[in-house]
């Protein structure tokens, strides 16, 4: 216990120490004193401090990516993960983890001051821990709803000293959203099904409730077609059949959603038949990040052209 | 005693290159910095991240050094592995829930925790199925282990797919159960190295009639040997040491099975020296290994078990070899 309080106390220090360098080198640099200390509550109820704006972050995933880009602060990134692929600017960081997991090595050889992780493939499990310990700055952000992708907005421009910034970022996505509602509001809801993949034993992976990329579906205007998909995210083709939908989804190219429905059957179906068979684009449903507000918007076209 | 010598002397060389090892390469002057209490974040993550890891990983490596060499000498077969009886089924089970299941304690504890409870309720379960069936011998121990650990693969599998979603992905769980050494706070260390010196002891007790019962069985009965009650008591041993090792190392594939061949191929197949060798060649093995899997494939971190069984496989098919030939 004694060891464990020593060894918090030291790291406070530490942080203590960093925090009148860099206010003091920010002084000196720009003038301002701006270099307020800052604590936001993270996604996992985790209180995040940081003793000054963060100047070299890492953004873990596309989506945390795109966030702090939207804030105008890609040139604050110091490093990225390997799939990491907009915007642009950003592709030339070192790499800090990839397929394989993320490298605690990397990360910190970077000296970085602010980590932003979502708990998808291990990030979570192999950064906060060591991250924590070291005393590197780390924070969750969850995105299991649209609603909750603006919210990251707003806490990402507030952790990054740049709270109305990210207010006005998110209430300019907001009044787009608004705008799609009033558009779709009153017309009968599409049932709709979106495939996100396909796996190796022929099962498809589909949107669901409680996700953003369902949130997406819902907010633009359509109902599921198949519904207590909760648990499992895969369903069997038979299912798809079954469910036929108004509108079917492919979240991928045109080039493999004509390899879809060519399946014996899928011609039969609704949505084929009638043509409402579309292909969407996966960055802009599938990272949760500031494009999924154009994916809202293209899907409320299909859903009510 | 030169081999003593030469062992714990590979022991120390193998864990200063691994704490140097990384993806960022460290020296040895900037390992005593990070000791000598500097505070850069390089510093402090060699001291509070890379030490305690490099470290664990040899006592994991002792472990299952001590473990295999148990099992070894009780089933009386030189393919006798740490994880035959159930345990690394039980223990990626334990590890699969407490991944994947919300419960009310911080992962840090409760993942060595359930891993440990599964890994050492799976033997339970296995020596209490071959009672039961009245076939307390190592044939019915091996074919009631294998039915076990097939239900508690299946049993683990379903709880990957129903459980994980878009926060908890199947990858923590696949590179857990690849293997992996968890690294722990310097108390764990500690802990750690208490659990492994007496484990140490508790090994060292069964020594010689380990010796009696390699006699064979007619033999070892002639030496006043209780053989189903030895075979029991040093199973259940050996399990308690598999399981510690499972809880702070994962699951390691390999390094049980080839340790205590490689220690018997040093100090001879007595196993008052062969359970302390054992245990040192696995430290080593492991303590490599690990440095491989953070340093081979920068940014990335390559599960352990993955790189015992690649790098261990060729390297102890050669040593067979020629083996078997000078004899």
């Amino acid at each position: 216990m004694l060891l464990w309080t020593a060894r918090i106390l030291r790291a406070h220090q530490a942080r203590w120490k960093r925090a009148v360098h860099l206010s003091m080198t920010l002084i000196a640099l720009a003038g301002t004193s701006s270099a307020q200390p800052i604590t936001v509550q993270d996604a996992f109820d985790r209180s995040v401090s940081l003793p000054a704006p963060p100047q070299r972050i890492i953004p873990i995933f596309a989506s945390n990516v795109e966030i702090v880009a939207s804030l105008g602060l890609a040139d604050r990134i110091v490093g990225i993960e390997s799939y990491t692929r907009y915007p642009p600017e950003v592709l030339d960081r070192p790499l800090v983890g990839g397929r394989l997991g993320f490298s605690v090595d990397a990360v910190v050889g970077l000296q970085p001051d602010l980590v932003v992780v979502t708990p998808s493939r291990q990030a979570a499990n192999q950064l906060i821990d060591p991250m924590e310990r070291i005393g590197v700055p780390i924070m969750v952000l969850l995105q299991r709803s649209v609603p909750e992708i603006l919210d990251n907005i707003r806490l990402m421009g507030r952790v990054a000293g740049v709270p109305e910034r990210g207010e006005a970022v998110a209430a300019r996505f907001q009044g787009r959203l608004d705008e799609v509602k009033r558009k779709v509001e009153g017309q009968s809801a599409p049932s709709a099904i979106m495939i996100t993949g396909r796996l190796g034993n022929g099962l498809m992976l589909v949107a669901r409730e409680g996700t953003y990329t369902g949130d997406a579906m819902i907010l633009a205007g359509a109902r599921f077609a198949l519904q207590g998909t909760r648990t499992l995210a895969q369903v069997s083709p038979e299912a798809i059949l079954n469910a036929d939908p108004d509108v079917l989804l492919w979240a991928g190219s045109d080039r493999d959603l004509k390899q879809l429905i060519a399946q014996p059957g899928w011609a039969d179906m609704r949505a084929v038949k009638s043509r409402r068979a579309h292909a969407v684009s996966r960055v802009e449903l599938l990272i949760p990040g500031p494009r999924t507000i154009d994916g809202i918007e293209h899907l409320a076209a299909i859903f009510h052209p | 005693m030169k081999v003593w010598l030469g062992l714990a002397a590979m022991l120390l060389l193998a864990m200063v290159v691994a704490a140097c090892a990384g993806n960022q390469w460290a020296t040895p002057a900037d390992l005593l910095r990070a000791v000598d209490g500097d505070q850069a974040l390089r510093s402090r993550l060699l001291l509070d991240w890379r030490l305690p890891r490099v470290v664990a990983a040899a006592f994991v490596g002792a472990l299952l050094g001590l473990g295999g060499t148990i099992y070894q000498g009780v089933f009386r077969t030189p393919l006798a592995e740490p994880y035959l009886l159930g345990s690394a089924g039980g223990a990626a089970l334990g590890a699969t829930v407490a991944l994947l299941v919300p419960l009310a304690m911080p992962q840090s504890w409760l993942l060595p925790l359930l891993a440990f409870a599964g890994a050492w309720g799976a033997t339970m379960l296995v020596i209490g199925i071959s009672r039961v069936a009245g076939a307390v011998d190592a044939a019915g121990l091996l074919l009631a282990g294998v039915a076990v650990a097939a239900i508690l693969g299946a049993l683990r599998s379903f709880l990957m797919l129903a459980l994980s979603d878009e926060t908890v992905s199947l990858q923590v769980v696949l590179s857990w159960v690849l293997g992996g050494v968890q690294t722990p706070t310097w108390r764990g260390v500690a802990l750690l190295v208490l659990i492994t010196l007496a484990c140490l002891a508790l090994a060292h007790t069964l020594a010689r009639r380990l010796d009696v019962l390699g006699l064979g069985e007619t033999m070892a009965v002639a030496f006043g040997l209780d053989v189903p009650r030895f075979v029991m008591l040093a199973v259940l041993a050996g399990s308690v040491i598999v399981a510690a090792a499972v809880a702070f190392g994962g699951l390691v594939a390999f390094v049980g099975l080839a340790s205590p061949h490689v220690a018997r191929w040093l100090v001879g197949p007595l196993h008052r020296p062969l359970l302390p060798a054992s245990a040192l060649v696995g430290a080593i093995v492991v303590v490599l290994a690990d440095a491989i899997a953070r340093s081979a494939l920068p940014p990335a971190e390559i599960p352990l078990g993955l790189v015992t069984a690649v790098a261990g496989g060729p390297f102890f098919i050669l040593l067979l070899a020629r083996r078997l030939r000078a004899s």
